[in-house]
């Protein structure tokens, strides 16, 4: 049950979440493929900031070991806040993406 | 006067990227879901791990595992003293090497698991402290120097069972024989999501910590 039990409340929330979005609040059906597409490319940008903020801090930590003499312990640089941390660095860099991409083409409708 | 010329090749550039941040994205929820919610972290640390091999030593080392400011032991150096005081009262060694760096201000982890293990019954006068080293390959180099003037060279290492092959292979760099005694900190039956992410991490550390190793050619 313990394996299980995560995976279906997820389930049971997120049919809840689209009967609700798409009965109740009347959002587009097709519209929920793009939404997914888009919680990728955020993920995306935040295992790159997750991967640099590792190795800079690994970088630092060593440089300082080296310089000072100190011991700076490297598991800093592992800190499970970096994650969270990482995430919303990805997230502002994803909506400065969007903000700042061109707007689309109106030949199409031409 | 051509504004498509410029704006398609942007779009384009834009879009490449989009589709290796997307890429990344699925690559981190796949490995989320797999580590999380499939046996795959239990398997894997089965793999990583070191068996344990309990006989007779000269003297039982164990590693340091970290400690607060405050000088409260973290969870890994609690279970790897108790096993250290236990593997000494069941007679596999005589000598009881306690690591274990100094917290900012204090006692040192080792100073404190030594007074712990003299509280817990083991004679004084077998227990060392080993304050001084703060990485694993600062306690083979330590140890070498501490334990090679008593005449100890077959020694049963604590530590947890990820974390034993690195450390085994740089007390037999040292010069010493070693017998695994790995202590559980995390065990590799677990299966809620949690506790697999847990031992995930634990072994991604590791093996960030080997490949560090092998790169400065300490291994």
């Amino acid at each position: 049950m313990g394996q299980v039990f995560i995976p279906i409340l997820l389930g049971v929330t997120s049919v809840g979440a689209y009967l609700v979005g798409a009965k109740g609040l009347k959002l587009s059906g097709t519209a929920v493929q793009k939404a997914a597409s888009k919680m990728l490319e955020c993920l995306g940008l935040t295992f790159v900031f997750l991967g640099v903020n590792i190795t800079v801090g690994v970088i630092v930590i060593l440089a300082a070991r080296a310089m000072t003499g100190a011991f700076v312990s490297l598991y800093l640089a592992g800190d499970e806040s970096l994650l969270v941390l990482s995430l919303i660095q990805g997230l502002v860099f994803q909506g400065w993406r969007d903000l700042s991409a061109p707007p689309p083409s109106n030949r199409s409708r031409q | 006067m051509n504004p498509p010329t410029i704006e398609v090749p942007q779009s384009r550039k834009h879009m490449g990227w989009t589709n290796v941040w997307r890429l990344l994205g699925f690559a981190g929820v796949a490995f989320f879901f797999i580590s999380a919610f499939t046996p795959v972290p239990n398997i894997l640390s089965r793999w990583l791990g070191s068996p344990s091999q309990l006989e007779p030593a000269q003297a039982i080392v164990v590693l340091g595992g970290g400690v607060s400011p405050d000088g409260v032991l973290s969870n890994s150096s609690l279970r790897r003293a108790i096993y250290g005081i236990l593997l000494h009262r069941k007679g596999l060694a005589s000598l009881l090497v306690f690591f274990g760096s100094a917290s900012d201000a204090g006692s040192s982890e080792a100073e404190i698991r030594a007074e712990m293990a003299r509280e817990l019954g083991v004679s004084p006068e077998v227990i060392l402290a080993a304050p001084d080293a703060r990485t694993t390959r600062e306690e083979a180099v330590f140890g070498e120097t501490l334990l090679r003037a008593r005449g100890v060279r077959r020694i049963l290492l604590v530590t947890n069972a990820v974390h034993m092959t690195r450390a085994q292979a740089l007390f037999e760099r040292a010069g010493f024989e070693v017998l695994a005694a790995p202590a559980h900190e995390v065990s590799s039956g677990v299966s809620n999501p949690e506790e697999r992410l847990r031992l995930m991490r634990r072994m991604l550390e590791e093996l960030v910590a080997r490949l560090y190793y092998r790169v400065a050619g300490y291994l």
